[in-house]
């Protein structure tokens, strides 16, 4: 719920966000050790998709929001956990072929 | 009510319609003829993509290029000019007194890989348009399944639609993906821009159709004590730029009318807040409109941190005297400075972008302490 978002203000918190973003693998793209990992709220979609990048040595790479969409690199991770998050968390999908078209 | 009622068909076709006049000038160090080839005069569609420029330019600066492969990219006064925005956005955002024609630089060579993703293909602008048109269904509906179903035909045509203009072909697609219109009388959601598993149960509570419109704002501070636009120093690097993706949260409330300056008040409410509202300049003729609407005493920040910017403005608002905080100077969505007391869902209906996104451009003037240096 809202009370446990990780930009809740009630709770007395900085305004500082750190967003949990789980990692899921699609088709035969590899599966990461680790799945989850935080990243700042004001950090760009851009870094995550680097970051795959780096991890699974590949250039070409499609990474979705939620098995849907493919998000600007330019969108900051808070919009989005705030828009498309669910449970704590924004669940990333990625792929070595398009998915979703 | 009926659907003509709420959208204009007139509005429709101006969107449509609207178009930047380009003159583009190919970049001096891809010039390898004498004299150097004039610059092209382009009409750029507002709801266009640069790119889509590129095989009119191409055979138009074909002789002078020196050998290589191309990347084609744009700038603006030494600006990389990102391709995914349309152009008329940018037009709107970097152009902050419109200049007539806008003049553009391209190239064909030595592509700034840091700052720009680059662009292939028309494939890659038709990707990135119908995954921006796929996020909007998502905020709207809670999934995009409406966008995925088009078969590849309708998929094909509707971007057909869009590079050729063609606003029928376009709506008859469109109209199947059920994400508007929206009512006139809709008002805000209190507690807008939780987590969306919030809406989720708000929805299932059912007692009001809560709905979400899909906005992209694009914040640009220009330093005080400037006498006119023409002054305003270009933008010299996105990141003094801040890019903001946030909804407005709606729902159905007979006789209320929410109007945008409400609903901008709930996007920025780090710069639209009460105190700088009322008493500043741009905004001072519209005194007459009430705003019949929930007050904001209970809105909670959503996301606090957008980026280090607005974080740090909010900071030095927080601890310094009311008038040094950031005014808002001019917004503009589809080149169109709009009165703020026009109703949100007018602009909603009519102003949004193929995409299914407002684009909305907002000129905030601090003074130039406030400028952060970068």
């Amino acid at each position: 719920m809202a009370a446990e978002s990780p930009t809740s203000e009630r709770k007395g918190e900085k305004r500082k966000a750190e967003v949990v973003v789980h990692l899921r693998a699609t088709g035969d793209a590899p599966i990461l050790k680790q799945a989850k990992f935080k990243i700042a709220g004001s950090d760009k979609f851009l870094k995550v998709i680097e970051f795959l990048r780096r991890q699974l040595h590949r250039d070409t790479l499609f990474v979705y929001v939620n098995s849907a969409f493919s998000p600007s690199p330019d969108e900051l991770v808070i919009d989005l956990y705030n828009n498309f998050g669910f449970d704590g968390k924004l669940v990333v999908n990625y792929a070595c072929s398009m998915a979703w078209g | 009510m009926a659907t003509t009622e709420l959208c204009s068909e007139e509005a429709l076709r101006f969107i449509w319609g609207g178009a930047i006049p380009l003159q583009i000038h190919l970049h001096e160090s891809e010039v390898t003829t004498l004299p150097p080839p004039p610059p092209a005069l382009i009409l750029g569609p507002r709801i266009g993509y640069l790119p889509l420029l590129v095989p009119l330019l191409k055979p138009y600066f074909s002789s002078t290029l020196p050998p290589g492969v191309d990347t084609v990219w744009f700038d603006y006064k030494g600006l990389p000019l990102k391709w995914n925005i349309p152009t008329g956005v940018l037009f709107d955002l970097l152009c902050a007194e419109p200049e007539r024609p806008w003049n553009l630089t391209v190239h064909f060579r030595g592509h700034p890989g840091e700052t720009l993703i680059p662009c292939e293909s028309e494939d890659n602008v038709k990707w990135s348009f119908i995954n921006a048109l796929k996020e909007a269904a998502y905020v709207i509906n809670g999934n995009c399944k409406n966008v995925m179903n088009l078969s590849q035909a309708d998929q094909f045509e509707l971007w057909q639609s869009l590079m050729k203009g063609n606003v029928e072909a376009y709506q008859r697609i469109a109209s199947r993906l059920k994400l508007g219109p929206i009512g006139e009388d809709c008002t805000l959601k209190t507690g807008a821009g939780q987590p969306r598993q919030a809406l989720g149960e708000a929805d299932t509570a059912g007692s009001s159709r809560v709905g979400r419109i899909p906005v992209r704002l694009y914040v640009r501070n220009i330093i005080q004590d400037l006498d006119d636009f023409d002054e305003a120093t270009a933008v010299d690097s996105w990141d003094s730029i801040s890019y903001i993706n946030r909804p407005v949260e709606i729902h159905k409330h007979e006789g209320h009318l929410l109007t945008l300056r409400t609903a901008l008040k709930a996007l920025l409410p780090e710069i639209f807040d009460d105190e700088t509202m009322p008493d500043n300049q741009i905004f001072s003729k519209e005194e007459g409109c009430q705003v019949t609407n929930p007050s904001f005493e209970d809105y909670e920040t959503p996301n606090s941190l957008r980026n280090v910017e607005t974080e740090e403005a909010s900071i030095i608002s927080d601890s310094v005297v009311l008038s040094k905080k950031p005014k808002v100077k001019l917004i503009r969505i589809q080149g169109i400075e709009l009165d703020l007391s026009i109703p949100f869902f007018w602009v909603v209906n009519n102003l949004m972008n193929p995409d299914y996104f407002i684009h909305i451009c907002v000129f905030t003037e601090a003074s130039p302490s406030q400028v952060l240096v970068r």
